[in-house]
């Protein structure tokens, strides 16, 4: 446990020292106060959390797993390459609990520049705001962290998956695109063609439950539809799902991206040569 | 200390290391010469557990494979191509080895003043020099006081003070009960330091003793310089004559001749017979060198 605490402690303090922490408080805090300030359709001036939130869903699953990405790609790969993962493996220390450490400082690192940026910005926007619902806030960025882990992970996954960090690169980028564009096609491909484009415009037309379930299967689908069931005007706005698609179920989609990458990556690590 | 049995690793069907076996004994300094890609660092790595490999590796009695995090306590490690974290200063980077390696309240400070990197203990690695990185690489092995060191080219990166340094350190630690296993390209140094030498080639170790044992059985003479007032053809051709001589070259007042050391005496006589008069007369013993050209080359 010690040798994890450790591994997750440099990670914490490589991040902090390379600005990294800085920088995306930063970006969060700029990006959620610009859309607080311009982002309302009845013009120029501050909007409570809940409105701010609902027009942040959609910048956060484009940023999050971008920062996911980068911040976990070079993780295993990165050290390979530069000749520190040969040192670190001499040490009395498994592969696992590097990764193991390394998981945990990342997540450490998106959790705490989750909290600085949005926090900063959510205390911004309390101040010019009455009757902030602080509840619905600390639910979104709790999502947003667990999204970030969930990307970190998989970055972890094309970390051990490749030998070369060009490649893990690539990887990560392959799996944004994927995530945000690639899967929505194919699923939405997949009704029209079940179905036909005109009974899909249909006003009675229901979606069959493998589409809801093939949809959320993608982490950032998943992630949407947990912010948008527990933040109070995004959930009366969203209307009805399939009853299934509850907050377990979400939550359960993430945390297997999240534990799949890491015990795929674990696998990979364990039979790499150096 | 080491004991490495029918040692194999292939990467993509090539064969790198091919069955090899030897064992280090406790408080020796035992050396691994070899040209590029002979399979040394193949073999440290198998030896640290960084690959996986064919055979059996025992280290202080116990099966690296499965005991692998307990032998690594007592085991200091530099690579060859030592890396850190170049946003994190020394003294963060040792400390968080010595968390890794379980030793607390380890004096760090002694251990970066030990190998001259005191004043630069709160700069960030990121600004060091090769040399520099290579005593940090130095430092970090010392964690936990190891009763192993193996240490892949240690004065590479070193100016000659450096390494001299470094080298001396290497016989202080050796002399208090350390074990070296190392591998080195600077064979003046191994000739130095090790108390046997392996010579691996081609994956396969082809000579394995003490450098004197080597040059005996490998038949490698020494070599008698003699330096002579008026040199001239009639010692050449004396000195020739005399059967136990391998070779003889003149170069400018500098005779040098390859012979057992039994011959010294008639090679004297030879040059005074022939009217030379020595000004200085040494011994050179055979080096690592010639001994690592001869085997590599009857090797290939």
């Amino acid at each position: 446990m010690n040798e994890i605490i450790a591994v997750a402690k440099k990670e914490i303090m490589d991040n902090w020292r390379n600005k990294w922490i800085i920088a995306t408080s930063a970006i969060f805090a700029i990006l959620t106060l610009v859309i607080s300030y311009f982002g309302s359709m009845r013009g120029v001036g501050w909007q409570d959390l809940e409105a701010t939130i609902v027009g942040m869903i959609n910048l956060v699953t484009l940023l999050i797993p971008i920062i996911g990405l980068m911040l976990g790609y070079a993780s295993i790969v990165g050290e390979k390459e530069r000749g520190s993962l040969e040192l670190l493996l001499s040490y009395p220390v498994k592969r696992e609990e590097i990764l193991a450490g390394k998981f945990i400082g990342l997540s450490a690192v998106m959790a705490l520049a989750n909290f600085v940026g949005f926090g900063v910005a959510g205390i911004v926007i309390g101040i010019n705001v009455k009757g902030v619902e602080w509840g619905d806030y600390f639910i979104f960025i709790l999502a947003s962290i667990l999204l970030g882990m969930v990307f970190i992970a998989i970055a972890m996954l094309m970390s051990c998956a490749f030998s070369k960090r060009s490649t893990a690169m690539g990887g990560a980028i392959f799996a944004w695109f994927l995530f945000e564009m690639i899967w929505n096609m194919v699923v939405s491909g997949l009704l029209i063609a079940k179905y036909g484009f005109e009974k899909l415009m249909e006003e009675n037309f229901v979606a069959p439950n493998w589409y809801y379930i093939a949809s959320l299967i993608n982490p950032i689908k998943a992630y949407s539809a947990l912010v948008s069931l527990n933040i109070t005007p995004v959930a009366e706005f969203i209307g009805e799902m399939p009853s299934f698609v509850n907050t377990p179920f979400n939550l359960a989609i993430l945390l297997i991206w999240m534990v799949a990458s890491l015990l795929l990556a674990n696998y990979l690590f364990k039979n790499k040569d150096l | 200390m080491i004991e490495v049995n029918n040692l194999r690793k292939e990467y993509d069907g090539v064969v790198a290391v091919d069955g090899i076996s030897f064992k280090v004994e406790k408080k020796e300094i035992f050396a691994l010469l070899g040209p590029n890609g002979a399979g040394k660092t193949t073999t440290i790595k198998a030896i640290l557990g960084l690959i996986n490999y064919e055979g059996e590796i025992k280290i202080n009695g116990m099966d690296a494979r499965k005991s692998g995090k307990g032998i690594k306590k007592f085991i200091g490690y530099l690579p060859e191509n030592v890396a850190f974290y170049d946003n994190l200063t020394a003294l963060q980077i040792l400390q968080f080895l010595a968390e890794l390696k379980g030793v607390e309240n380890a004096d760090l400070m002694s251990l970066l003043k030990e190998v001259g990197l005191e004043k630069d203990a709160n700069r960030k690695v990121g600004e060091f020099s090769k040399g520099m990185i290579q005593r940090l690489g130095f430092a970090q092995c010392l964690l936990g006081e190891p009763k192993l060191l193996i240490l892949d080219e240690p004065t590479s990166g070193l100016d000659a003070l450096g390494a001299y340094e470094i080298r001396k350190k290497i016989k202080e630690l050796n002399e208090k009960g350390v074990t070296i296993f190392l591998s080195s390209h600077i064979l003046s140094e191994v000739q130095e330091l090790s108390d046997r030498v392996a010579i691996i080639n081609r994956g396969k170790i082809v000579v394995l003793d003490s450098v004197e044992e080597l040059s005996k059985k490998l038949d490698i003479q020494p070599k008698l310089r003699i330096e002579i007032q008026h040199p001239s053809s009639k010692i050449l051709g004396l000195v020739k004559e005399i059967k136990s001589v391998k070779d003889v070259k003149l170069d400018g007042n500098v005779l040098e001749v390859t012979c057992p050391p039994s011959a010294k005496l008639a090679i004297i006589n030879a040059v005074e017979q022939a009217g030379g008069k020595i000004i200085d007369f040494k011994t050179v013993e055979p080096t690592l060198e010639e001994i690592f050209v001869k085997v590599v080359k009857e090797d290939e």
